[in-house]
């Protein structure tokens, strides 16, 4: 019989931390993949709000989940290779016509999941009922929309009235989640998600909500059978659940992430995205409603630091779109460049030679929502000290730098980070909530110009035509009133299990799987 | 018995006082310190406007005192209000397809999840179970690792048992605990596979949160018991059983440590308590815990008054309470204590 000694005990449960270690399954591990049902966990980062209505909020997250559940009538991929590209769904093809209609001719083999069939009926109340105004969707649309019923699987869109033409839905329409005309009238649409989406709403349960594959969604029945949204809030503790397989799919992963997920048996993807990020001015108030001020400082920023500092997740940008958007043009000649000297010059001119004599600059970040802000943060403040502007960083959490973000008085920083995603081709959604004098954002250089450039190319109903606007008249105008500069613009980094292939992960965040396979 | 029910009476009408006390200030802190629940509510790219009249609806522009008598009248009733954020997903029955169910065998029902938003006593009673789990487990664990380290050290001052607890205790509370979380996931969940730890599937989700948080709590225990044992040796009665011949066993046991639980009733009143509520919030977000402490931590990001407010009585009123039970605990291990 063999002696129990401490070095026979100490061999035994060494043996034993290996085996259990790298041997079988533990007993309580329940792993998110692989337990018979083609199912995916996806790791939500942000928690749903209490209403399924997708007019109710702009909601990064949700708007994931809108994507999956509501079908609408075209798709826009914006890959890098081709912004512009439409895919049909819900519709079969889309005209302008007279009197700045534009017509939709719509699919008639759809129902909702409730067993509703779509027809244009429940286009005009969606539309009519989304780009309300006094609707939080409301700000993603250009006005009050006003729909024309041809006949049940004809219609036609334009601003009520005429206000503005319906070629603006040209891409608006793939970022408009069709509802039910039902249950926009009962209110219905509050308390369940009723859509035509590639996935159907089964259950919420707390953090947790499950969807399962519409087999008769109109583009395909998705092969993975169920999605789950798990709402895990904590960075870190997304990262840990992908690698021990607890999560499937995750966003937002921080830079340093990535260089550790390389090591891991998971697969990463990068997507230029939508988003472009700011140094926004406020030029409404002094010293910033100096354009020459605003010139200086954009020349005392080098955009190759930032950039090597963000590393994967950060892609150059020259003006103020992101090249996923449609109207991008990486050829603006007067878009501001890394120039101390003549940041010198500038200075000097607006009376604050060095830096003399302007009074304290707040600039004012977020922590916690998008990567590196503080570090990136730090390094502009100290570009723009080394060129004489006072400036204070300040960093907060994000639901307090929301609110002074959002308002246009004296209570704004002079200087903020912002970034801005969309979920659509179209520039509008950038383009007047952050640069028109009606937008959002505390910026506002109420220039006549920049408004003018932003409400003519709204009006031009040829898609060349109106690129050529954007990109000849309006970003140089951008560039020269300069109410924001752009920073760079956001790379998207997911990771996921190696066994999903084929998913698609949209510049906008969402991820599309309705042609995802699970490998064995 | 009179002097119970005269105790009682008289803390537990201060307890009231001291809740509320409590509810006004975090009350009034949540409404001054910036960050729009609306806002967030809405997302950040709804007009002002929009803002604005949500705002009006949900009575958050009204002055602050008139939202608090508001609040304190219908908290009287037990109405603490309704999450901004959290959707509760009650049933609905719509005739449409067979499922089986209890008593309903040929009924013709389809189980449709209906969402409204969630009551705050919905929120905390379904993460409560889970929290006093977790507190639970961390207190089991902390006292497995922390009595018989604090009672060897007492009873050996300045030996390695001694040296041991205090070695043993230091590094415990250099560590933090959303730290220490993130490696136990890595190296035990992630690498080695031996526990869960995301979220909660089954009892194996508790034994690596309760880990941190007995981590967190057992130096305290550890050097507290430590050093009202050295102190309790100190004491005449100890040299008094000695002269008389009582077995050491006995005066340690009967003696000592009775009276060395007088002051670790207090510290587990006051200290434990609050530092299990506040690490039970960070181990639970981190872990993903689906407890109390992860509603609140994602209440207080996202200013969901309704729930910061629902929690922070049920935390005064949980404190007051411990103390309130210790000070009667101490009275009956102790006769001439008088609270």
């Amino acid at each position: 019989m063999t002696k129990t000694t401490r070095r026979n005990f100490l061999k035994g449960t060494a043996a034993a931390g290996t085996i259990a270690a790298f041997g079988g399954q533990a007993p309580f591990f329940k792993k998110a993949l692989g337990q018979g049902k083609k199912s995916v966990v996806w790791g939500q980062t942000e928690p749903f709000t209490s209403s399924w209505d997708p007019s109710s909020h702009t909601i990064l997250a949700q708007i994931y989940f809108d994507y999956d559940v509501f079908g609408q009538l075209i798709r826009t991929p914006m890959s890098q290779a081709q912004p512009d590209e439409i895919v049909y769904e819900m519709a079969t093809s889309q005209n302008v016509v007279e009197d700045g209609w534009l017509e939709y001719t719509l699919r008639k083999d759809i129902t909702f999941h409730r067993g509703q069939p779509f027809t244009a009926h429940d286009v005009k109340a969606t539309f009519e009922y989304a780009s309300n105004p006094e609707r939080p969707s409301g700000t993603w649309y250009p006005g009050q929309a006003e729909v024309q019923v041809v006949d049940d699987y004809t219609c036609r869109v334009r601003g009520e009235g005429g206000s503005y033409p319906g070629s603006l839905f040209w891409f608006l329409a793939g970022f408009l989640p069709i509802l039910s005309k039902d249950d926009i009238e009962t209110k219905a649409i509050d308390e369940f998600p009723n859509g035509s989406g590639s996935y159907k709403f089964i259950s919420r349960d707390g953090p947790t909500t499950i969807l399962n594959a519409n087999p008769d969604y109109v583009l395909g029945s998705p092969e993975i059978e169920e999605v789950v949204y798990q709402f895990v809030p904590d960075a870190s503790t997304r990262l840990v659940s992908l690698i021990s397989g607890e999560l499937d799919i995750i966003e937002r992963v921080e830079p340093e992430q990535y260089e550790t997920l390389l090591e891991e048996n998971v697969t990463t993807s990068r997507t230029v995205s939508t988003e472009n990020k700011y140094l926004h001015f406020r030029c409404y108030e002094p010293p910033f409603d100096d354009v020459r001020l605003r010139h200086a400082a954009a020349h005392a920023i080098d955009r190759d630091l930032i950039l090597e500092l963000m590393g994967p997740a950060g892609h150059p940008t020259v003006g103020q779109l992101s090249s996923a958007k449609f109207g991008y043009t990486d050829t603006i000649p007067n878009s501001p460049e890394y120039n101390p000297e003549r940041c010198q010059e500038l200075l000097a001119e607006a009376g604050y030679p060095g830096g003399d004599g302007l009074p304290p600059i707040e600039y004012l970040t977020s922590q916690g929502f998008y990567p590196k802000t503080k570090e990136y943060g730090e390094v502009i403040t100290a570009l723009l000290q080394e060129q004489g502007f006072p400036v204070e960083f300040t960093v907060m959490e994000v639901a307090s730098w929301i609110e002074r973000v959002f308002v246009r008085d004296e209570t704004a920083p002079q200087l903020a980070d912002t970034g801005w995603m969309t979920g659509s081709p179209e520039p509008n959604l950038v383009l007047r909530p952050m640069w028109h004098s009606d937008g959002l954002i505390l910026t506002n250089c109420g220039s006549d110009t920049v408004d003018a450039a932003i409400e003519k190319q709204q009006t031009i109903t040829d898609v060349d035509a109106r690129r050529a606007s954007i990109q000849n008249e309006l970003m140089p105008a951008l560039a020269d009133h300069l109410p924001s500069f752009g920073l760079f613009t956001s790379v998207l980094i997911h990771a996921h299990h190696p066994a999903i292939e084929g998913i698609y992960f949209l510049p906008n965040g969402p991820v599309d799987k309705v042609n995802a396979t699970l490998k064995s | 018995m009179a002097f119970v029910l005269t105790f009682l009476i008289r803390r537990l009408a201060q307890g009231v006082v001291i809740v509320l006390l409590v509810t006004f200030l975090i009350f009034t802190l949540l409404r001054v310190i910036p960050g729009d629940p609306v806002r967030i509510m809405l997302g950040p790219a709804t007009t002002q406007a929009v803002v604005e009249a949500r705002a009006q609806e949900l009575g958050l522009r009204d002055s602050i005192p008139e939202q608090f008598v508001r609040y304190i009248a219908k908290a009287v009733q037990g109405d603490f209000g309704e999450s901004y954020f959290i959707g509760e997903t009650g049933i609905a029955l719509t005739a449409q397809n067979v499922v089986g169910g209890k008593g309903q065998d040929t009924a013709t029902e389809q189980r449709e999840a209906k969402m409204t938003r969630a009551g705050v006593l919905k929120v905390i009673a379904d993460g409560l179970p889970y929290t006093l789990m977790l507190a639970g487990m961390g207190l089991l664990f902390t006292l497995l690792m922390a009595v018989p380290l604090g009672i060897a050290a007492g009873l050996n001052q300045e030996k390695w048992q001694d040296r041991l607890a205090f070695f043993i205790g230091s590094v415990f509370i250099s560590l933090p605990n959303f730290w220490l979380a993130l490696v136990l996931i890595l190296l035990i969940t992630a690498r080695a596979g031996l526990l869960p730890s995301i979220g909660y599937k089954g009892f194996g989700y508790v034994i690596l949160p309760a880990i941190v948080l007995a981590v967190e709590l057992a130096p305290i225990i550890i050097r507290g018991l430590s050093m009202s044992i050295a102190q309790a040796l100190q004491a005449g009665y100890v040299s008094g059983g000695i002269v008389r011949g009582l077995p050491w066993r006995q005066i340690i046991v009967r003696h000592v440590l009775r009276n060395s639980s007088i002051p670790m009733l207090n510290l587990f009143g006051v200290q434990i308590g609050g530092l299990l509520l506040g690490g039970v919030f960070v181990t639970e977000f981190v872990f993903d815990y689906p407890g109390v402490g992860r509603s609140t931590v994602q209440a207080v990001l996202q200013r969901d008054f309704p729930v910061i407010q629902g929690v922070a009585i049920l935390a005064a009123s949980i404190l007051v309470l411990a103390n309130i039970m210790v000070d009667l605990a101490s009275t009956f291990i102790d006769r001439r204590l008088k609270f």
